[in-house]
């Protein structure tokens, strides 16, 4: 039996919705695993964009930063942000965003900006960066996160990210060139959108967790199609890569 | 023929700094881990300079330093977080306070906004923002955040946002000559624009170069001196961050700062230590020690 962490599992279900050939906003952290790992082995020729400006990155250490110097050897080109979020993104070239976020809605819309009212906010997070330009943009987003009930809320503290915005004809109102979330994955479960009401249906659940399980841990209400099949364990061979792609647990350590 | 005069506009850092009044509006360089003008954020710290507004897509320790310390009461930003480390502690304890406001963008609409100052046009359109709360919500840029148009030729939904026309860019480079031709390697992040749109532009560099290898490779010249108003020339510019091809980033200095930085009484003692327990950088990079300096040495070529 292959033996692997819930960080280790997010990463390898991740990367199993990049399609060869396909143009890839990798970021850092569990995002960046997941793509690179999809170029090891299924999707080789998988473009790996950094929005600092690399493309078609091959780090052979992972990067700590979008724009860390890890990421420069091996690309074939490292320009700017206006190349990368201007020119290739909002040009409508990039086929797949990864985004996290500490609140999604049942729209698959993202909070990464502050915890508490605007007025008075109890925590500051990092803010958009990119993630918005990515969510608005990108032909389809594969949002990651770790699954933790208080972050599967009715209402976003704050909106930073759009997904489905409010429902059917959102995203042609305000003119998206981006398709929006395709799919949902945390550590519990994969969820994808109801093609008619694009709300968020649950796909599939991870081995040892139930259909109750991510139902207990959602504050929206989720739709949960007739047959809910248990997701695919990692291989043995993805494992490996993992590790060879960090080996010093940079980004695998964390959380598992 | 005559010979050509050339101008040196060589200063130091405190000069650099002094420069920079209370209240200034200020283009950041560098982005992410890469190339930050951290000892610029020093020198503005121990100077005690107050109420700037620091403008950026997306900045790190240096913006650490310069909420933590009072300097800076205003981000127009798009991100702030020690990335792979984790969030800005001092942002998050300013902004729980009441002492930082962060009028918040994404990185497309930064970059573009100091797109269109140094295309001296008002505003550029993007399309990002639209349908969130960074379109709804404003705090002191109020209803001139950014304004939502239909656009008059195709009738789709456009997002204008006003171009940035700071007081001062501050830009941290590889190289420059003394006139001020600025080369970069590596990624240029919003750089290009960003030291474009300043009223003055400040250079800081970790080598001066011959004005003569300026010209055998002016490709590598992403700030023309045309555009330059003062050089500033220090090595080590960016410790803790990187800067390519010359250092890698201190992750044991990064990881005790993001430490200390979780309690106000750890980051005041980093603080006394770091920046104010010093009168220069060069007093500085001493008590980093220059063992630990010269391992962080960029290898060829790997650039890190």
């Amino acid at each position: 039996m292959v033996e692997y962490s819930k960080i280790e599992f997010l990463v390898a279900c991740a990367s199993s919705h990049v399609r060869d050939g396909e143009a890839v906003f990798g970021g850092t952290g569990m995002p960046l695993l997941a793509a690179l790992l999809a170029k090891e082995s299924h999707a080789p020729n998988a473009n790996l964009i950094s929005e600092a400006g690399f493309i078609d990155a091959r780090p052979r250490e992972v990067p700590l930063s979008v724009a860390d110097t890890r990421y420069y050897y091996g690309c074939s080109a490292a320009i700017g942000l206006i190349e990368t979020l201007g020119f290739i993104l909002q040009g409508g070239r990039i086929d797949v965003g990864f985004l996290g976020a500490a609140q999604i809605d049942e729209y698959g819309n993202l909070n990464t900006t502050y915890i508490g009212p605007f007025e008075k906010p109890l925590v500051k997070l990092p803010g958009s960066g990119g993630g918005n330009d990515i969510a608005s943009s990108a032909k389809r987003l594969i949002i990651m996160m770790t699954h933790d009930k208080r972050k599967f809320v009715k209402k976003l503290d704050y909106f930073t990210s759009p997904g489905h915005l409010e429902g059917p004809g959102s995203r042609e109102k305000w003119s998206l060139v981006g398709g929006g979330p395709e799919v949902v994955i945390t550590d519990m479960c994969q969820m994808g959108f109801d093609p008619e009401s694009l709300k968020i249906r649950l796909m599939s659940v991870h081995p040892g967790f139930t259909v109750q399980d991510v139902l207990d841990n959602v504050m929206f209400d989720l739709i949960v199609p007739e047959d809910v099949p248990i997701t695919s364990e990692p291989t043995q061979e993805q494992i490996d890569i993992m590790h060879k792609l960090d080996p010093k647990g940079i980004y695998l350590g964390k959380g598992g | 023929m005559t010979e050509a005069e050339v101008e040196d506009k060589r200063i130091t850092l405190a000069e650099a700094a002094k420069m920079v009044p209370n209240g200034s509006e200020i283009f950041w360089g560098g982005f992410g881990f890469q190339r930050a003008p951290i000892a610029f954020a020093h020198e503005l710290t121990r100077q005690k300079k107050r109420h700037l507004n620091i403008q950026t897509c997306g900045s790190e320790v240096d913006l650490e330093i310069m909420c933590g310390a009072g300097v800076a009461d205003k981000f127009e930003i798009a991100f702030t977080a020690i990335e792979a480390l984790g969030l800005s502690n001092n942002a998050r304890r300013r902004v729980a306070e009441g002492k930082l406001q962060v009028e918040d963008y994404s990185n497309l609409a930064m970059a573009m906004r100091f797109l269109g100052g140094s295309l001296n046009v008002p505003f550029m359109p993007i399309r990002s923002l639209m349908g969130t709360d960074m379109a709804r919500l404003a705090r002191f840029k109020g209803d001139k955040k950014l304004e939502i148009i239909d656009c008059p030729f195709t009738g789709e939904k456009i997002c204008l946002v006003p171009s940035v026309k700071p007081d001062y860019s501050i830009v941290h480079v590889q190289r420059v000559d003394m006139t001020g031709n600025a080369q970069i390697d590596g990624i240029v992040g919003e750089d290009i624009e960003g030291s474009r749109c300043g009223n003055k532009l400040i250079v800081l560099a970790e080598e001066l170069i011959d004005e003569e290898e300026i010209r055998t490779n002016p490709d590598q010249t992403k700030i023309p001196a045309m555009y330059v108003d003062h050089v500033v020339i220090l090595p080590y510019t960016a410790h803790p961050m990187m800067c390519h091809n010359y250092y890698d980033y201190d992750l044991e200095h990064l990881q005790m700062f993001h430490k200390l930085t979780r309690t106000e009484e750890g980051w005041q003692e980093y603080l006394d230590t770091y920046i104010l327990g010093v009168e220069s950088h060069s007093e500085y990079l001493e008590k980093i020690g220059w063992e630990n300096l010269n391992k962080l040495k960029a290898k060829k070529p790997w650039g890190y």
